[in-house]
């Protein structure tokens, strides 16, 4: 490859790392191929889909249904969701109700701060379109205008066993999708 | 008759407003700075939430010297949704689910306090068969609000157990106003005139088995949490607001009662079928963090005491009396006494469905003045039990 370059740029370190950089391309590239078609794939997204850690922030009113299901009777721990204060060890946003201005900003750095794979549920009408308060001033139509959502939940407020449900689905999401494609 | 319902217009309270610059917000990093103060300590400028295991939908801005508190601004309005400015858009009928929503676990208190301001208007007499519901709907909730704010204050403490129990039991009274009215925590149940469905049967038995259940339950919670140097070492003494800044700053409902005020809408201007019951109003006189969550824990007792005495009772007769879907021009002051404290609207008809004007005060909103208050001069470290015992619900406080 280096033959064909023009003598003034024959630089042996650069020529060297070049040589490198494609060769680690491919190296990774076939790294991705093996994870992605193999048994690796399964083990990963397996223990992806059974350690979903959503992250400590409530928007609005759905956060009452969202206790609920991590309480006593629906307890989503059985799915491995464990409310966490910490945002870099959390992989799930559950964007919980009515979306203002004020709080789209601070939705946005937190999604940008969390380590990927990273999933969005949006709860609750008002995360789907605005639900009731649709005609306010002061609030965002939908958590899609601003973070890529996964699993919508529709209802004012969703039932505990609805949020189960989309938990399952982005389980079943997270189990059927390649592993370098994620969050 | 005031001046306001003779004349023609009373356009001066909507002032047209032009939208002025918003204040410089203050910057999104956790640690914000330092500065040197007065006396020549260095004080560190703390921003609490809204992404915070402490904090709820909401921000405090608190600066330390040292670990003391010296200084503290809550930053409300994350859930701001201009409910009062989407009442005057709807009919009154449609509104009813938009009022609920600010605290949907005491939905049916906020519901009470806007069909009584409503009554007001129309001169509609509700029947008593319906005021007992609806007062038997407003203690479930009350309990339920008391429960979620219990299991809420067991997490801030880091007190696993007391997450789950409350939030267990809760669900007994939750599904109890399933069967009454068909939704599990946003009933619109109460409507202009009165309730909109009847007792299920086998509602009476159910009630007070469960209610009597609860307060075995009540017991333990004492046994694993109030009595428990867990919590009383971090909650007596702590965030101490006293009788008369209590009373200065406004504050209303349990916070005003564990500073030793007695004071309760259910006894001071009795509404639907409170003059007929038999109940106490607890308050505690010493005014700190301790004082507050024991009034919670009295009220719930008292609630449950209440349910029974209206399922044995409670009047037969019609459940509502017709009322019509127009707000007729005139002016009303509806109030409740909500898990929060009194919740208000002071609603001004023209005459067709929709009203003119709703102001609308939450128990939490005229709460958040207690904030600073208990906070001051405590250590950073009580910081969760002095402020959540004020039971503040950041989505009614913005509204």
């Amino acid at each position: 490859m280096s033959a064909q370059r023009p003598a003034q740029e024959e630089d042996p370190v650069a020529t060297l790392a070049e040589g490198l950089s494609i060769w680690v391309g491919k190296l990774s590239d076939l790294v991705k191929k093996v994870v992605d078609t193999g048994p690796i794939r399964n083990v990963i997204n397996w223990a992806r889909m059974y350690s979903l850690w959503p992250v400590n922030i409530t928007t609005a009113c759905c956060s009452a249904e969202f206790g609920a299901a991590s309480g006593a009777r629906h307890d989503l721990e059985r799915f491995g969701v464990l409310p966490i204060g910490s945002l870099r060890q959390s992989d799930l946003i559950v964007i919980e109700g009515t979306i203002t201005k004020k709080m789209a900003k601070r939705l946005r750095m937190i999604y940008d701060q969390m380590a990927l794979p990273r999933y969005v549920i949006a709860m609750g009408d008002c995360a789907m379109s605005g639900g009731l308060f649709h005609d306010s001033y002061s609030i965002v139509n939908g958590a899609h205008e601003f973070v890529p959502v996964d699993v919508y939940v529709p209802g004012c407020p969703p039932r505990p066993e609805a949020l189960e449900q989309a938990i399952i689905m982005l389980q079943e999401k997270i189990r059927r999708s390649k592993v370098y494609e994620q969050g | 008759m005031g001046p306001l319902l003779s004349g023609k217009t009373y356009d001066f309270l909507r002032t047209e407003t032009t939208m002025s610059a918003p204040p410089k917000p203050v910057p999104l990093t956790t640690v914000e700075s330092t500065e040197t103060s007065e006396s020549g300590a260095q004080t560190l400028t703390l921003s609490v939430g809204p992404q915070h295991s402490g904090s709820g939908h909401m921000r405090l801005i608190v600066e330390v010297d040292g670990d003391i508190i010296v200084n503290v601004a809550p930053d409300p309005g994350y859930v701001h949704r201009g409910i009062e400015k989407i009442i005057e858009l709807r009919n009154i009928i449609k509104s009813i689910p938009v009022i609920e929503r600010p605290s949907i676990i005491d939905a049916s208190n906020l519901n009470h306090a806007w069909v009584r301001s409503i009554e007001e208007i129309q001169g509609v007499e509700v029947p008593r068969r319906g005021q007992y519901l609806r007062s038997l709907l407003n203690e479930m909730n009350r309990i339920m609000s008391h429960l979620y704010w219990l299991s809420i204050y067991g997490v801030f403490l880091g007190h696993t157990t007391m997450f789950m129990w409350p939030l267990g039991d809760r669900e007994l009274f939750i599904d109890l106003a399933e069967k009454l009215t068909g939704a599990r925590i946003t009933y619109s149940y109460l409507v202009p005139g009165g309730v909109r469905r009847d007792l299920p049967p086998g509602f009476a038995e159910e009630a007070i088995k469960r209610t009597e259940y609860f307060e075995k339950r009540l017991k333990e919670y004492d046994r694993i949490f109030f009595n428990n140097p867990l919590f009383t070492s971090r909650a007596k003494g702590i965030g101490v607001l006293s009788k008369e800044k209590a009373i200065d700053l406004g504050c209303t409902g349990p916070t005003l009662r564990g500073s030793g005020v007695d004071a309760d809408l259910r006894k001071d201007e009795p509404y639907a079928a409170y003059p007929e019951l038999d109940f106490e109003v607890s308050t505690r006189p010493d005014g700190d963090s301790f004082s507050r969550a024991m009034v919670h824990m009295d009220e719930m007792r008292e609630s449950c005491k209440i349910i029974r005495q209206i399922v044995k009772k409670i009047p037969s007769g019609p459940i509502r009396r017709k009322a019509p879907i127009v707000l007729p021009r005139g002016i009303a002051y509806g109030r409740v006494e909500s898990a929060r404290g009194e919740c208000s609207f002071y609603l001004i008809g023209e005459g067709g469905d929709k009203p003119y004007r709703a102001r609308y005060i939450t128990g939490s909103y005229r709460n958040m003045a207690a904030i600073p208050a208990v906070l001051l001069g405590n250590r950073l470290a009580d910081m969760p039990t002095a402020w959540w015992s004020i039971d503040y619900w950041p989505v009614e406080a913005d509204r």
